[in-house]
Parts: C-alpha cells; structure tokens; sequence
C-alpha cells in the first residue's frame, strides 16, 4: 500500500490538531464557567461505563425512563450543558424531531464532555513537534463561539440560513472577502446579524439514533439555494467541511441538535425561539406532545402514545 | 401450529415427487399442490419485505452511508440486461411501458420503471399517503389448534408486499413525500431519474443521490426471494432475461445475484464503500456487509432442499424465547412477556434445559457456513428478514458498527447485540413475521432435490446412469458411489455407515414410504477450517459471538467450539469452523464451495459494459495478476449448462489445490480515501485535504479484513498508557512496535499506508480478522485420485 497525497501540506495537516487541541480547551473552559451558574434539571438516565459496550441501549432507556413534559420543560439551553456526552445522548434519544421550526433562532454550541477520546486522539497528535507554536487560539475561539449566533429557519422553502456577526473576523481564512456582494440580514431582539451558510432542511435519519427520523440542516448542496455566496458559504458544502446538523425538540421553541463533520461527530448545540417558547409551552406542559410531528417517529414512539 | 411443518412436509411429499413431469404451470405460490400453509409461505417469502422500503430508501444512503441507484438497477430500458449485469430475474408478470402488449405506453408513467400487476392502484398514491398495500388482503393460513397463541397474528399489512419492481424478489411502494414538481424540474420530466443520480464535484463525494432532500417517486424493499428466487434446475427458461413463472423456484438460490453490487450501485468503484459492499463474486453475498464485522466473507445463498432430512441438532445447549400462554405475575419482561391489547399472546425466554425435548417447531438446525445460526430453524428465518433490512431503524441500527466511530467511548464503535424481546415489543413488521414463521417454515421444508434424470426428460436415475456411463466410461457411475462412500460420505451424508464405520453398503438416494430421499448428503456437522483448507473468511465471521450483533441467535454450544489451533487468526468465540455442504442436486450449483470460488469464473457480459462488474482474479504464485487469464463462462441456467460447469468445477476441486488456478482478488483500481475534512490552511492560503490511496493490486481481503479502529485505539493507549497495550497485546515487543509506529505515523502523517506496509507482520498478526486471500484453496479430499477415479466419481455425484 502507499499514499498520493494531494494539495496536502504539514502545514495543513497541522492546522487538524489544532482544531483538534482547540476542541479540548474550548470544552473546558465553558464547562467549568457553566458548572456554577447553571445547575442540571434532575433527569433519570440508564446506567453506563466508559466503553461504548456498557451503554444502555436507548429502546431501553426510554422504555425504562420516559423523559416527562414536566422533565423537558425544565430544560434549558443553558442547564443542558451541564450533562457529560452520554446524559446528553440519552437525553437526544429520548426527543422526537416535532415539528420543523419557523423563523429566527437564538443558538449556543457546547462540546463534548466525558469522552475521553478526543482528549486521547489530542494527545496522541499533539505529539507532532511544533503544533504548538502559532496557536491563534483567540481567533479560533471566535470561529467556534463569537461568530455563529443562531439559525433562521424558512419552514416553508426548506432552508435554513444561519445568522453570522462579525464576519470579518473570518478575514484571514478567505482571499477576498470585499469580494461579497449583497448579504442577506435579520433583526431579531434588537441585534442584526448576517446570514451565511444556507442548508437544506429535511426530515431524515439520525446518525445517532436510529429509531426515529430528526430535523435534518444539510450543507452538502448549498451551492444551490438562493443566495448562495461562494464565500464563505462554500466552507460547509461538500467541498469544505462537509456540515451536517440535526435537531429533535426538547419542548416547543427549544431544540437540540449535533452536528457532524465528514460523518463524525463534532459537538452539540441548541437552538432557542422564546416566542415560540411561550406560544407553545402550556399546551406541551398539559399534553407532553409537541403540536405537530413533521417527521417519521418510528413505531416505539407510536406505540407509546397510544 | 405445533404440526404444521410436518405435516406441510407429508402432503407435499405426496406431491411434490411429481413436480419433474408435472410443472404448474403459473407462480409456485399458487401451485395447488401446495398446502395452504405452504401457499401462505410461499407468497412471504415472495413477497414480503416486512418495512424494509425504508431501509433502502432513507437507512442506506443516509446512516451507513452506501449510495443505491435503483434507476440504475431497475430501469425499464434495460430490462433485457439486469439478468447479466445484476443477476436480476425479471418477473414474467411486468412489462416496459410503450411494448407491446403492456398496458401502459409511457415510461413516464411509471416514472421509468416497469409496470406491473398493481400498479394501477399504487401510481395514484405516488405523492399521497393512504394507499393500502395489498398485503393486507393476504389470507393466512388457519392456525394450528394447538398454537400458543390461539391464531393471533400481527396484522398482515405490516409483512407490506407493494407490488412487483420488475424483478423477482425486489419491491416497490409509492413514497408519500414524493414531490411531482420538483422532480419533474431535476430530471427533466419523469421518465428517467437523470438528475436525481447525476454525477458532481468533487469525485469523491461522487452523486447527486447524497441528496436526501430529495425524495424519490418509490421506496424498493426485498423480500427474501431477491436472493433466493432462482431459475428452476429442471425446467430453466429458453430465454433467461425474460422467464415464464414456471421457470421460477422460490428455494433454489439465485447462483447469478449480484444484490452486493446492487447495494452499492450508486458508489464509485474507486470508493472504499463500493469495495467494502460489492467484494464478492457473482452468486454470492457478504451478509455482514451491513451488520459489519470487518471481515469480507461472501457466500452463496443456500439451496433449501429437503431440510426436513437435514440432521437435527438436539442437544444444542442454548437460550431462546418459546411461546407461552401466560406470564407469572410481575415477570420481568426481559424474560416474559405479554403483548398489549391480546388474549394472553406471550413469549418466554430461557435456557433450555437437558431435559427439554427440541422445540418441534423449530428444531435446531445448522443453517449458516459456520453452523451460526443455531437456536431454531424459525429464528434463523426470522434473522435473515431482520439482515435485508426490515425494523432496522427500531431494533438494528443502533446496534451496528458505525465506520466513522473511532473513539471506543462512543456508541457505534462496535456491535451490542440486537434484542430479540426489544424488537418484538416494539416493531409490528418483526411481529408479522414472527407470527407466520411456521408457514415460511412449512413452504422451505417442502423443496425437494432437482435430479438431473428429471432435468434430461429421462424417467429414472438408471437411465441417467447409463447415459454418464457413456460419457465417463463404462461402469462409472457404480464405481463412483464406491469411491464415495470411501471418500466422501464420513462428511457429505446424514445416514449411519454400519459396525465397522463403512458406508459401502449405503445406498445414498434410498427414498422412505413417502418416496422422499431421506439422505441429505452432509452430515452438517461444523470442522475446523483448517480441516478444509479452503478460505477461512468466511469461517472467521464474528456476529454470533458474544456481545456482537447476533448473539441471541447463536448457541451457547457453538460459541463454545474451541479455536482452532492451526490457522494464525483468532477464532475465540466460535469462529473457525465450516458445517459440511449438502451434495443434493450438485449438478446444479457450481461452483462450488461457499464462495463459489472452485471452478470457472462465471459472469452477465451484459451489454452495458458500465454495469459489468466483472474482472479476473486469477493470479500468479506471487499474487500479480495473470496477464491472460482463463476467461469467464456466461451465465448459462440450461440443463446443458449446468451439467458443462459442474464437470469443469468437479475437475478444478479434484485438482490438488496448488496446481488450481490461483484466485486472489485484488483491487482492480486505487481506492481513494479522504480521511477528515478538508482544512483551510490560512498560511498557504488554500484548502488542504488528507487523500489516501490504496493502489490497485493490493488484496481485497487485505483492505476489507482491516481493523482499522483497532489501530487507533492502539496507537492512543501506547502513548496514555503503554503498560495496558503490553497487558492487551501479551507481547512487549509488539507495544514497543505499536509505539514506535506513533512517531512514524507523525513523521509522515500523510502516508499512513507506507507506514502500515511496513510494519505488515504486525498488522497482519493483530490487526486482521482474516489474512487468507486465497479464494480458491483446501478441499484437497479426492485430489489423490487416479484420473479414471474422478471421472467416475464426478460421475456418480451428478446423479446426487
């Protein structure tokens, strides 16, 4: 066996651990501030170990432990970051997709906590001499947090457009930004953001959880919605990162979602309407059913409702 | 219930004994001289795909993720060539729209595909939701009056039959959320899916079908038949693309199938994916392709003939669910059972015991290669339903190795084992099944041996005899039984030889009161590979053991079969072993062995040469490719030719197996692997990507057999903790290895290959679940033969 590298360059490659080494500072230090302002609902969840052999398969954890409306309306964009990776799996499981949401969205993003794979993958990359040195930590940062601050759905078309600030701050990753041309905007709660990075928004198959289909945020073919800026949209087709988002309903307005890079899972975030929150909180809190399920539920689901 | 396959078998044998000169002349499921048991059965296994329109549908291309053309496949135009390029048996019963005699003169109007008996109704709901499948005017069956259960049944409608694809076995089903519009708008019209599998950038991303957003006119689900419907030995068709129905048998097993290649149709052949679902041969399938286990093994599907002879298995120590008619009062319903909203209709789970008599209506059989399938013949049924996709996405998936799931932490690094009570509780399609297995059982159980006496139109073996005397020389036939009761019959006979272990005086197609054979021609009983010989892949596969995907449906004595000390792969757990084949109707299943690898190469040679997969794997004794190799044989399903490739795979087995023509199967172009996403690199102002290419000429098992996630998780614990991979290894200077191989993978962190290559000792010894690639070895029983002795052997087997 041998390798044709192509347009590959140590410097790119090098560039991966730090992304790499990036994830794991990023989680910590967002978990340690959040540990004290924002305190876990309490939620039951099925044992489980280190390996993913010892982990309760989710039929069986939401056999054993439905999630209640009263359990769901506890929780929050912030509180759900409290949990480690597997609590906020078997949180994920146990949600339908409800229906696609409409309009704008408050959005935050938290990694993984309590795998200690990536930290050992890190490791093991982080052994590369001289990764790290020219670590732009602060400017990374902000490609991960500052810069992406939520998604406006357009339920209706099927699209998705995520809000953006600050995109200058992207300057050095693109030849010629001056290059944009007319950039769509959104007001929302007195701040206007930039949207960027359009998606195609469907109904489809989690990459985590089999049993029921999830609100799929697809930017393989973003070249082809309305709009589309080659720059930097192209970052999260298929011809960059490969971006591929999906989202279940905690309680109406309040999504969950992952999202996935080439296929592997990259981190977790949420997606927050407050208006919606309000419309639809009294009737989920009565019922525990979201208003309408846009996508296939899958027969444990339907069987429990009846 | 409890007598229905036995008794389904009595009747049948008074019947079926006819069928040679007395071939119905429609569908075999409407044959009358099938029970209504066996009927019932027999339109299942046709017809039903139990939910699995899903699983082809939205499962394949988006979880796994493998791309599936069915426009490719299935398209009307090229009905004529899907026999030779997928192995395709096209239903006598469709027909292209716009040729004559069918009903419908627009390809349009079926979107492209055939139209078939149904379609009428299904094309309305194409788009819409409400269309009654028609399973669910199916007519069971009567139920036995001593089942369990008292005749409850899943409702049919969930064993979802759609209507005919156009070919055997294949399914379709009106998609609800198709819409006309937007289709209409990306292909141009409707006649032909052209945009919704149009070629794009970049080449490795390589289809428009990554689209999921784009929902297609039909889901296609298969039934069992897709692999299992095959051309009848005794009554093949003149014209092989376009059979009558009386060409058709339910059990034979396609020996043409291609369905691997079928899965993985709308891949690249430079993708690792199309490597990893299409390594097979024609004729043969990787069941664990999907539930993956990182070991290539294809294998034939088995011909089901006269399995009530097949040995019985009693003593098999194991744990399974048995029907029951109550459940004590706050049973775990892990091990018991009641389903809601029915009369008393549960399961138990236990371990049988000693002193259990066999489950009578699901005596343990050995079913698969490696004797896996071992708690029940209904159970092995019900498993394969699961395997081609039905209530995947409730019970399986969740279960199945996920290839991008590197981190041993994460769900989807390795198999859990599906849950046989999770699975009944929760997907009505696995309940539909399960309810009506008696009846599949009853429909298999009743598929006797094709004789080749009956194939030539002769009247009795004798006369048979008489003409392969003529052929092989004068008293062949009686001088090839003697040699194989002295040769063969220890493995390839269910009967007993007598005091002194001779079985000179068994006559080996001796028939009972009922005029059925009573010997199925192996004793089933499972050996070490290494006994054999032949490639132990296929031996090696891993889901039965414990904590894999299949364990519930493996024994607990076959996972017990001590490892098998001469080959230098693990084979702890129950691996390692091959049962006998039967030799029933040998004449008409070359090639032969599980991988249909001794004998001549066979091939579609279809005329769209896009779709012929076909290339040599004839190799020389340093495994470099032959450059003129023996050219493959076409498809040929008559009895002439039948008879012409069983001669010429009899000679090439009973040739010592390094003088065979070496087969090894190696990569016919580079795979390319783009391992992570593609960075911006801001210094050198451009995207960079990690492309890995294996070349062409590497082995195809030395890709597919890789245990990649291995790999890493070593590497990761020789530096976080080196004294673990000294524990787990048992080999100091194999961990230092490991170790250093960190330094050199991050000295050419681009060329992990080359790094890999070099250190091939190592994986091949810890990270390989098979190092065999030898596709045609072993079996090297009869090889010391005089010629004159295989003539005559070959001989007498063609009367089996």
């Amino acid at each position: 066996m041998s390798t044709t590298p192509r347009a590959q360059s140590s410097k790119g490659m090098n560039n991966i651990v730090v992304f790499v080494l990036l994830f794991v500072f990023v989680v910590g230090a967002i978990l340690v501030i959040r540990k004290f302002l924002n305190p876990a609902p309490d939620i039951s969840f099925a044992p489980y170990g280190d390996p993913y052999s010892s982990k309760t398969d989710f039929a069986q954890v939401e056999y054993q432990f439905p999630l209640t409306a009263e359990q769901r309306m506890k929780l929050t964009p912030k509180n759900i970051q409290k949990f480690d990776q597997e609590q906020v799996d078997q949180i994920y499981a146990r949600l339908t997709a409800g229906p696609i949401p409409d309009g704008p969205h408050d959005g935050d993003l938290f990694f993984p906590k309590g795998i200690t794979g990536r930290a050992r993958l890190a490791e093991i990359l982080g052994k590369v001499k001289g990764l790290a040195a020219g670590l732009e930590l602060e400017k990374l940062t902000i490609l991960g947090r500052a810069l992406w601050k939520g998604k406006v759905f357009y339920r209706d078309q099927r699209v998705l457009r995520n809000r953006i600030d600050h995109l200058e701050l992207l300057a050095e990753f693109f030849p010629n930004p001056a290059e944009e041309a007319k950039v769509r905007e959104i007001s929302a709660n007195g701040k206007t953001d930039q949207l960027y990075f359009p998606a195609k928004l469907y109904c489809g198959q989690s990459l985590m959880d089999s049993r029921r289909e999830s609100i799929i945020i697809d930017y393989a073919f973003t070249d082809e919605i309305e709009g589309y800026h080659e720059i930097p949209d192209k970052l999260a087709g298929r011809e960059g990162f490969l971006i591929r988002d999906e989202v279940r309903m905690v309680r109406p307005g309040f999504y969950l979602g992952r999202a996935y890079m080439g296929d592997g899972f990259l981190l977790n975030f949420t997606v927050y309407n407050d208006a919606a929150a309000k419309a639809g909180s009294d009737a989920f809190a009565k019922t525990g059913k979201p208003a309408a399920e846009d996508c296939w539920v899958g027969p444990q689901k339907l069987a429990a409702n009846q | 219930m409890k007598y229905v396959i036995r008794l389904g078998l009595s009747i049948a044998s008074a019947t079926l004994l006819t069928a040679a000169t007395d071939t119905y002349k429609g569908s075999q499921c409407e044959d009358p001289k099938l029970s209504p048991a066996q009927q019932a059965g027999c339109k299942i296994w046709f017809y039903a795909t139990a939910g699995n329109g899903r699983f082809h549908t939205y499962v394949l291309p988006q979880r796994l993720p493998v791309l599936l053309n069915w426009y490719r496949v299935l398209n009307s135009r090229e009905r004529p060539d899907r026999f030779g390029a997928w192995g395709i048996i096209n239903d006598p019963d469709c027909c292209t729209p716009g040729a004559k005699g069918c009903a419908r003169k627009s390809l349009a109007e079926t979107y492209g595909m055939d139209y078939c008996p149904g379609d009428d109704e299904l094309l309305k709901y194409v788009g819409k939701a409400g269309y009654r499948d028609p399973a669910c005017d199916f007519q069971d069956a009567p139920a036995d009056p001593k089942d369990p259960h008292k005749g409850q049944r899943e409702s049919n409608c969930s064993l979802e039959f759609g209507t005919s694809s156009g070919a055997m076995g294949i399914r379709k089903f009106p998609n609800p959320r198709f819409d006309p519009e937007k289709w209409r708008k990306l292909n141009g019209g409707s006649e032909n899916w052209n945009g919704f599998t149009a070629l794009v950038k970049p080449d490795t991303f390589h289809s428009k079908l990554r689209d999921a957003s784009i929902e297609p006119p039909f889901y296609f689900g298969m039934s069992c038949g897709a692999c299992h419907i095959a051309f009848d030995p005794l009554n093949p068709p003149k014209d092989a693309a376009n059979p009558k129905q009386e060409n058709l048998k339910g059990a034979i097993g396609n020996q043409y199938t291609n369905v691997t290649a079928i899965m993985a149709s709308g891949e690249a052949t430079n993708s690792p994916l199309w490597r990893i679902f299409n390594y097979v041969r024609a004729g043969t399938v990787d069941t664990s392709a999907f539930p993956h286990d990182f070991t290539g093994n294809p294998g034939t599907p088995n011909a089901i003939i006269n399995f009530d002879k097949r040995p019985d298995f009693a003593d098999e120590d194991l744990v399974k669910w048995y029907k029951a008619d109550h459940c004590a009062s706050g049973a775990d319903p892990k091990t018991c059972w009641c389903e809601p909203g029915r009369n008393n209709k549960c399961w138990e789970r236990r371990h049988k015991l000693a002193s259990d008599p066999m489950d009578p209506n699901s005596p343990v059989k050995h079913i698969l290669k490696g004797a896996e399938d071992s708690v029940g013949l209904l159970e092995a049924i019900q498993r394969v339903y699961i395997n081609i996709g039905s209530c995947s996405e409730p019970c399986w998936l969740n279960h199945l190795t996920n290839f991008f799931v590197v981190d041993p932490a994460q769900r989807g690094f390795g198999q859990t084992p599906f849950n046989i009570g999770q699975c009944r509780r929760d997907c009505p399609n696995f309940r539909a099944i399960e309810d009506r297995l008696p009846e599949i059982g009853a429909f298999l159980v009743s598929q006797r041996p094709t004789d080749l006496y009956a194939a030539r139109g002769l009247k009795s073996n004798d006369e048979l005899a008489a003409q392969l005397d003529k052929e092989f020389g004068v008293g062949s036939v009686k001088q090839g039984q003697q040699i194989f009761a002295d040769n063969c019959a220890r493995c390839h006979s269910s009967q007993k030889p007598d005091a002194s272990g001779s079985f000179a005086n068994v006559d080996f197609r001796a028939a009972d009161s009922n005029g059925m054979r009573v010997d199925f021609l192996s004793n089933d009983q499972a050996q070490q590979v290494s006994s054999i010989g032949t490639n132990r892949s296929r031996a090696l596969h891993s889901n039965h053991m414990q904590g894999r995907v299949w364990e519930e449906y493996g024994s607990i004595t076959m996972r017990s079969r001590p490892p098998d000390p001469n080959i230098p792969d693990p084979s702890d757990g129950g691996r390692g072993y091959y049962r006998s084949t039967t030799l029933l109707s040998a004449w008409a299943q070359a090639p032969f062995m599980h991988n249909n690898a001794i004998g001549p190469e066979i091939c579609g040679k279809p005329k769209n040469k896009t779709n012929d997969f076909y290339y040599s794997p004839y190799v020389d004794a340093n495994d470099k490719p032959l450059p003129n190799p023996p050219p493959c044989w076409a498809y040929d399903p008559s009895v002439a030719g039948r008879f012409k490739l069983f001669k010429a795979s009899m000679d090439e087995l009973l040739t010592p197996p390094e003088k065979r023509p070496r087969k090894v199967t190696l990569l016919n172009e580079d795979i390319v692997i783009e391992a992570g996403p593609k960075i911006w690199d801001p210094i050198a102002k451009k995207q960079v990507i990690l492309r890995i290419a294996i070349p062409a000429g590497t082995p195809q098992a030395k890709v597919g057999n890789l245990l990649y996630k291995q790999i890493i998780d070593d590497l990761t614990l020789s530096v976080t903790n080196f004294e673990a991979l000294k524990t787990k290894l048992k080999d100091e200077q194999a961990a230092k290895e490991v170790r250093g191989m960190v330094d050199e993978f991050v000295g050419s962190i681009d060329a992990p290959m080359r790094v890999l290559d070099k250190h091939d000792r190592l994986i091949t010894k810890y990270y390989m679940t098979s190092t065999d690639f030898w596709e045609n070895a072993g079996h090297p029983f009869g090889t010391g033969l005089s010629d004159r002795e295989k003539k005559a052997l070959t001989a007498f087997v063609a009367t089996l």
